[in-house]
């Protein structure tokens, strides 16, 4: 175990630097590898501006992370979703002979990007303090993964290739000579296991001897004069001018801004020679080029790999195609879903807010703050700060810890064995059809899934979808209809003393509005819509160890980004009250929620604090319910209206931030007058049908 | 002046426009034919090329001539690559002598045979024909889209004809180019192929897309 005190060491240094997390998520992966004119990196701090940086690629699901994982120490959310890793992780490592940056790319099949992520990996490529590719590829998809190295390799880029998931490909009767590849390609090729930390030693011990692969393609001779008369017009760069013509012959326009010293004429004459060479062509070029690559790295496996096909699928493969199946994957779909909420609403939801609130806080922390406040705090307003009515720990802690909390660690836990398992690109070839009615593709089910979770988390993976519009979609429906897991328990919670009937309606109102809005916002919104084409990573069984660490990476996140907004909510709350401001917003909110809503004023605070928090405003309408001043169709009434109501703070900011300003205020600006609406619409049709 | 010498030059002509070329002096210099001017004056004399200096352009009549010839060519290579599986070089050279002989009746049932392709294995544009417009099927299409397939087949690519460019890409990325094999496991919900390792789910208007032939 070379590695061991490797990242041991690596570990220690972390330590070292009490401030700073040594993996670091930067907003903006890309500016945070561009160096700037003094040497340092915008985006990190200094001690890394001076590392060379070595990169892992790869195809999306092959275990980039795993070994990333393994290089640094550190553990970066692992999971069976192409897609995932859509922020750039860096960490140290000692790779190189000193320290250096070792940065975890988002997955990608070419490198001509298709997609955003797609492109974040290709323009680390372009740093110039990248030394070292290390590129992960599944044994299994051999023919993919080449398609990587082959391009790499015309980079002029010196790559290791990791040949992981050994132990897969054996077992389906595929058998692949390492060697004889190693030789063909002249790198260093090693088969891995990375779940079970297999060779990963030995990619650390050849990263300082990596070579350029030498294995050339030579395309149709037309392409090859083009290539060199645009060889002849591009500047010096970091990776070969080859490859630089071929993706601009490619039609990849995101490359030229890469290129700032290449003259204007220049351009224009590239972008003549490009058109002149596709009017040739029946098809893109682009495909042409990559159908020739794939016809040479057919000719390479047929050197190295044999496949003794006709391997009988194991029970967890005929399982995964079993759950895509057009009738058995509906049953199979009802059942994930009733597993789920038994562990989140039932187990989460009610025995454990009833142990953590009822119990912990009911019983023991709260009455010894109160006692401790009682001997220490002059009574009034200070102690009331804590331990009153929106007191601190009294409210704001209790809800955050007592309530919330339990649900959405059961949740997180929950969505991590779905994500880890492989079922949920399951659940989009299920779902394709339904989220095409809304302008979008079964893509739209990881967001969504992950907005029950946090709509906060999820706006920020809208990413995944392929064009803008989709992302707005997504991130419209995230902030509209999307509850998420802690205001769901709590509203599962209520309904569930209700009649079944209650919680239909409900539902029903939820799954309507999301349709009408979907259905309306894929006409309103401009733009183009992708279609649907997702890979399907075989099902594994989740891995216990695994699961643990992303529930608590995730829990982690979710106490550092909610806990401070209760308090913060608390407070607002507390001196609303004590200033007489609260009184004076629920009377001037009278018209809307006592005249329209038809619900007690007391349920304006539930609005109000329902921005800071969606949960913590369900958490005030539940705390009204029990005291029995709600009745049933007020019940329904206020959810489905906080349900629809604005997104939490967070997500607010974090829609700003991932669409910008004014997308924001045209989200904001629908949902919030709609809601009231729809609230509203609800109680008139509910009263005058006296449903309920 | 035997047909053949004719056809080819016209054949020339038209590839060489193909890539912007529209110089005498360059097809001159690369036709294979022993007295390439005596040709090209020969079509001229018949009204089948216009020259202007050292420009040579094709008439409306010559176009509609090369037109077929390329036509033919092109589909005798798809022919004899992805049905017959033959190697690049005995392609060529059989494609060459299969556009001078094909009849206009053969030369559509070709392409009814092989789903209306829109390139050669080189990549090309074949020029389409009456009988792509019809999209005749009357006659069982040996290629077909993947949307005519039944479960359970395994298929060979011929092409792939998308809405978008980038769905191209995006499948050559997953390995799906002319040749590969593909197993369909499902239609509904959404379409679920395997290559090799690697199983992909996709909709109906991609799957619309692609001619496959069963293997």
């Amino acid at each position: 175990m070379r590695t061991l005190p490797n990242r041991k060491r690596a570990r220690r240094r972390f330590r070292g630097q009490a401030h700073e997390p040594s993996v670091e998520t930067p907003s903006h992966p890309v500016s945070a590898l561009t160096a700037e004119p003094n040497g340092r990196r915008r985006g990190q701090s200094t001690r890394s501006s001076s590392h060379p940086v070595s990169a892992l690629v790869g195809n999306p699901n092959v275990g980039k992370s795993v070994i990333f994982g393994l290089l640094t120490g550190r553990y970066v959310t692992v999971s069976n979703y192409p897609g995932t890793t859509v922020e750039v992780t860096t960490g140290h490592t000692k790779l190189c002979k000193e320290k250096c940056v070792l940065v975890d790319t988002p997955g990608v099949n070419s490198l001509v990007p298709m997609s955003e992520d797609e492109k974040v990996t290709r323009d680390i490529l372009l740093d110039p303090a990248l030394r070292v590719v290390i590129q992960v590829a599944d044994a299994k998809n051999l023919r993919r993964g080449l398609l990587v190295t082959l391009q790499l390799s015309e980079m002029g880029l010196p790559v290791v290739l990791a040949l992981n998931m050994h132990d897969e490909a054996r077992s389906r009767g595929i058998s692949i000579d390492a060697d004889a590849l190693s030789q063909i390609l002249g790198i260093h090729v090693i088969p891995t296991v990375a779940t079970q930390k297999r060779g990963i030693d030995r990619i650390a011990h050849v990263a300082l001897s990596a070579r350029v692969p030498g294995l050339r393609v030579r395309f149709a001779d037309s392409i090859e004069e083009a290539v060199k008369e645009i060889e002849g017009l591009l500047p010096e760069a970091r990776i070969s001018k080859r490859s630089l013509a071929l993706m601009l012959l490619s039609g990849d326009s995101s490359i030229e801004e890469k290129l700032p010293g290449l003259s204007h004429e220049h351009r224009a004459r590239i972008r003549q020679i490009a058109a002149g060479l596709q009017r040739g062509y029946g098809e893109p070029l682009n495909y042409f080029i990559n159908r020739t690559r794939l016809s040479v790295i057919d000719t390479v496996l047929s050197q190295v790999m044999v496949s003794r096909g006709g391997a009988t699928p194991g029970w967890l493969a005929r399982l995964g195609l079993l759950t895509m199946h057009p009738f058995w994957g509906i049953p199979f779909l009802l059942a994930v879903l009733w597993l789920t909420y038994q562990f989140v609403g039932r187990l989460g939801a009610g025995t454990f807010v009833d142990f953590l609130e009822g119990t912990i806080f009911g019983r023991y922390i709260n009455p010894f703050f109160v006692y401790v406040a009682g001997k220490t705090l002059p009574a009034g307003f200070v102690r009331e700060l804590f331990v009153g009515q929106y007191g601190v720990v009294t409210m704001g802690l209790t809800y955050a810890f007592g309530i919330i909390l339990p649900i959405v660690g059961t949740f997180f836990l929950a969505f991590g064995i779905l994500e880890d398992s492989g079922y949920l690109p399951r659940l989009a070839i299920m779902t394709d059809r339904v989220f095409k009615k809304m302008g979008l593709s079964g893509k739209a089910v990881l967001p969504i899934v992950l907005g029950l979770g946090c709509d906060t988390m999820a706006t920020l993976t809208a990413r995944v979808m392929e064009t803008l519009k989709e992302r707005i979609i997504v991130t419209l429906l995230l902030a509209l209809a999307v509850p998420c897991s802690a205001q769901l328990g709590v509203i599962l919670g209520m309904l569930g003393g209700l009649s079944p009937l209650a919680a239909v309606i409900w539902f029903g109102t939820l799954i309507g509005v999301m349709f009408l809005t979907g259905a309306l916002a894929a006409k309103v919104v401009p733009g183009r819509n992708s279609d649907f084409l997702l890979e399907i990573p075989p099902l594994r069984l989740p891995q216990i160890s695994n699961i643990v660490a992303k529930t608590g990476t995730r829990i982690e996140w979710y106490l550092k980004e909610a806990v401070w907004l209760f308090v913060v909510g608390t407070l607002i709350l507390f001196l609303l009250d004590k200033s007489g401001a609260l009184g004076a917003i629920e009377r001037a909110a009278a018209p809307l929620v006592v005249g329209w809503l038809s619900l007690p004023q007391e349920a304006t605070q539930a609005f109000i604090i329902g921005f800071l928090r969606r949960d913590y405003g369900a958490a005030g309408l539940f705390v009204l319910a029990k005291k029995g001043e709600l009745d049933a169709v007020q019940i329904v009434v206020s959810l489905v209206t906080i349900t629809l109501f604005i997104p939490c703070f967070a997500n607010f900011l974090m829609i700003i931030k991932e669409r910008g300003i004014k997308v924001t205020l045209w989200i904001v600006g629908f949902v919030f007058p709609f809601a009231f609406l729809v609230g509203g619409l609800l109680n008139l049709v509910l009263r005058h049908f006296k449903i309920l | 002046m035997e047909k053949e010498r004719i056809e080819e030059m016209l054949e020339l002509l038209w590839t060489l426009r193909e890539s912007g070329d529209e110089l005498l002096s360059k097809a001159v210099k690369v036709s294979k034919d022993d007295n390439p001017t005596e040709v090209i004056k020969a079509l001229a004399s018949e009204k089948l090329v216009a020259t202007q200096n050292d420009r040579v352009a094709l008439t409306r009549e010559g176009e509609e001539a090369a037109r077929e010839i390329v036509r033919r060519h092109r589909l005798a290579e798809v022919l004899l690559a992805q049905v017959l599986e033959l190697e690049d070089a005995e392609i060529t050279d059989a494609a060459c002598k299969f556009e001078h002989v094909l009849s206009p009746r053969v030369t559509e049932s070709i392409c009814t045979f092989l789903g209306h392709p829109p390139a050669c294995p080189h990549g090309k544009p074949i020029p389409r024909g009456a009988c792509c417009a019809r999209v005749e099927t009357k006659m069982e299409p040996f290629v077909v889209k993947l949307t005519e397939v039944e479960v359970g087949s395994d298929v060979a690519v011929v092409f792939v004809v998308p809405a978008l460019h980038a769905t191209l890409d995006r499948l050559a990325g997953f390995g799906v180019v002319p040749g590969s094999r593909m197993h369909l496991h499902q239609k509904t919900p959404s379409y679920v192929v395997q290559i090799g390792e690697t199983t992909v789910g996709l909709d109906k208007e991609i799957a619309r897309g692609m001619y496959v032939k069963r293997v």
